[in-house]
């Protein structure tokens, strides 16, 4: 026992600065957190933390030390198993080690854990400086993989519309003016575009297949979930285009009439192609309804 | 007051539910007492673990078990936490809340460990006034949980089971003695598990836990990823006859097995209670034995999206 107890706050934002310091827990006594609440070298830590039989009070705070980081790079791990996959395990837990001193958790949830990781790759690519036709493009595809799995972690576990009900393409054909209507999206649809064929490599990977690094090829993709189970499709420009602009509120009148003017062309995509997309769409479940058919629930539903 | 003002049902014996083991269940709804959740693992879920845990709360009772609530750390209570944990608690009508003596984080940063808190007149007073401000909000007891700890301070000047003690009957708040945990915390802090749970107050014991743990030579981990061990059943059957029994969980969180195995082996607890005798509990270390390289303080409890 120290002759004066130190209070509960000075000790617990020593242990915290002592037992999240990257370079263990030796280099934690003497951060600079740690030395503004308790002035402890290793000579003299048995002040604050108690040795046991078996252990010295340096071994007993590096369980912790070790523990920090493994937990939350093993949490990573599970979150994002393609790019794990990808990196393999040396590189994996570099990034994550990274990551994990630059955006340490501030959430009660883990399932927050992950959401910047692909903007601290971003962030962290050795060619950032660079302008973008300057740099490579393996970085690309790292940051691709990761936003591609951290989108399929929201949609697994966030809002969805299993047990409601949405519309339905046979509904469809009662719409008058059809291409004047606006379309509602199901709260899980997401819209992503990417560099690399990411959604490929997501696959295989995820049926315990080891594909090869795959090469650049845009890719532009809807995420959804249906009965619980997250679904991706792929799209092509003229698709991406559209949907996006449906589920932004544009009628496809006028998309297609914005489509036009900034393309500068006429050429379109005919009226009878974009209509068997929308019909495929909502078959797939993208829309809950048409913006005067929804009911007021969905309405406020989807402004959540 | 040594008598609780309130009265929780013994569940019988359950087990922690686990999202390897969703199809299995939703496919057999197998005869099990009760199960407990990971609160922090459904309450945001809009997804398929939250639709799974409704179809088990309405055939099994559940209990609710928390790994952030901090009741320890010295940061101001997260109310908007707490809130989704009150909500979560009535949508599936948790037979009660649990969580851990200790904290998480602090200075708004969270570590996900459960991490031991002085055990001193300050934090005692600390914890008793944030157990009553939480038992206040939730509208129920909370029942509080020994964690596997790795560190003591020298500023503590209470055992582990004196601070559980008094906490526990000044806050009026319940207790889940994890016995692996006793054990745990016993190899590493040189104290005597028999006597640890001969002196918490056994009229507050709501719910034991049970786990397999790993031994490092040096010390214990509790790792959650086997079978219980034997001193840790003899701890078990003593803390049944001196608490006239409570419900009953093993916790299972690496290298899970199919569930029945997970079943059969909180089941072997009905061979313990029943027999009386006590054999006398091992306070050796015994031999390592396949201890992996390095293993992490606290379990992880995190739920994992399903490969699709």
């Amino acid at each position: 026992m120290s002759e004066q107890p130190r209070s509960l706050e000075i000790i617990e934002s020593w242990v915290h600065a002592v037992i999240t310091e990257p370079a263990g827990v030796v280099a934690g006594l003497g951060s600079e957190e740690a030395r503004r609440n308790i002035e402890a070298s290793v000579e003299d830590i048995e002040k604050v933390v108690t040795r046991s039989s078996r252990l010295t009070a340096i071994e007993r705070l590096a369980i912790y030390n070790h523990s920090y980081f493994a937990r939350l790079q093993e949490c990573l791990r599970a979150e994002f198993p393609v790019l794990a996959h990808a990196l393999g395990e040396q590189l994996f837990n570099l990034f994550t080690f990274e990551y994990l001193k630059n955006y340490p958790s501030r959430s009660y949830t883990l399932n927050h854990l992950g959401k910047n990781f692909a903007r601290f790759l971003a962030e962290t690519r050795p060619d950032c400086d660079a302008p973008p036709n300057a740099r490579e493009s393996w970085p690309d595809f790292i940051i691709d993989l990761a936003t591609l799995e951290q989108a399929f972690s929201e949609i697994f576990d966030g809002p969805g519309v299993e047990g409601r009900q949405i519309l339905d393409a046979g509904e469809l054909l009662a719409i008058e003016q059809l291409h004047q209507a606006r379309f509602l999206p199901v709260l899980c649809l997401k819209l992503l575009s990417f560099r690399y064929p990411v959604s490929q490599y997501f696959r295989a990977v995820r049926n315990q297949r080891d594909p090869a690094l795959p090469q650049p090829s845009n890719t532009l993709l809807a995420m959804t979930r249906r009965d619980y189970t997250v679904v991706i499709y792929e799209l092509s420009a003229q698709q991406y285009d559209l949907l996006s602009a449906l589920v932004a509120g544009q009628s496809l009148q006028q998309q297609m009439s914005i489509s036009s003017r900034t393309s500068g062309v006429d050429f379109q995509t005919p009226v009878p192609t974009a209509m068997s997309w929308i019909e495929d769409w909502t078959n797939k479940g993208f829309f809950v309804g048409i913006e005067s058919r929804v009911r007021a629930s969905e309405r406020a539903d989807a402004s959540q | 007051m040594n008598t609780p003002s309130w009265k929780l049902p013994n569940l019988g014996f359950g087990v922690g539910l686990r999202s390897v083991h969703f199809n299995y269940l939703l496919d057999r709804y197998p005869k099990v007492d009760w199960f407990e959740i990971i609160s922090e693992n459904f309450m945001d879920s809009r997804g398929r673990p939250r639709y799974v845990l409704d179809q088990l709360a309405e055939r099994y009772p559940i209990v609710m078990h928390g790994v952030s609530l901090s009741i320890g750390s010295t940061d101001p209570l997260n109310f908007e936490y707490l809130k989704k944990l009150k909500q979560l608690a009535k949508e599936i009508g948790a037979v009660w809340i649990s969580d851990h003596l200790c904290w998480t984080g602090v200075n708004g940063l969270n570590t996900h460990d459960l991490l031991p808190v002085p055990l001193n007149d300050e934090s005692l007073n600390h914890i008793v006034d944030r157990i009553r401000v939480v038992q206040d909000f939730l509208e129920r007891p909370l029942v509080l949980e020994n964690p596997s700890t790795y560190v003591a301070f020298a500023d503590s000047t209470l055992s582990e089971w004196e601070f559980m003690g008094h906490m526990a009957n000044e806050a009026d708040c319940g207790l889940l003695l994890d016995v692996n945990n006793v054990y745990v915390s016993s190899v590493n802090h040189d104290f005597d598990p028999a006597q640890y749970i001969e002196s918490v107050p056994h009229k507050r014991v709501v719910q034991f836990h049970l786990a397999g743990h790993t031994n490092y030579g040096t010390h214990l981990i509790d790792t959650h990823d086997g079978h219980v061990m034997e001193a840790v059943w003899e701890l078990y059957r003593l803390a049944h006859q001196l608490t006239s029994g409570a419900a009953t969980l093993l916790e299972w969180d690496a290298n899970i097995p199919d569930f029945p195995i997970l079943h059969a082996e909180v089941l072997k607890a009905r061979n313990y209670v029943e027999s009386k005798s006590i054999l006398e509990v091992p306070t050796f270390l015994p031999e390592v034995v396949n201890a992996p390289a390095s293993a992490i303080s606290n379990p992880i409890h995190f739920m994992v999206p399903d490969a699709q």
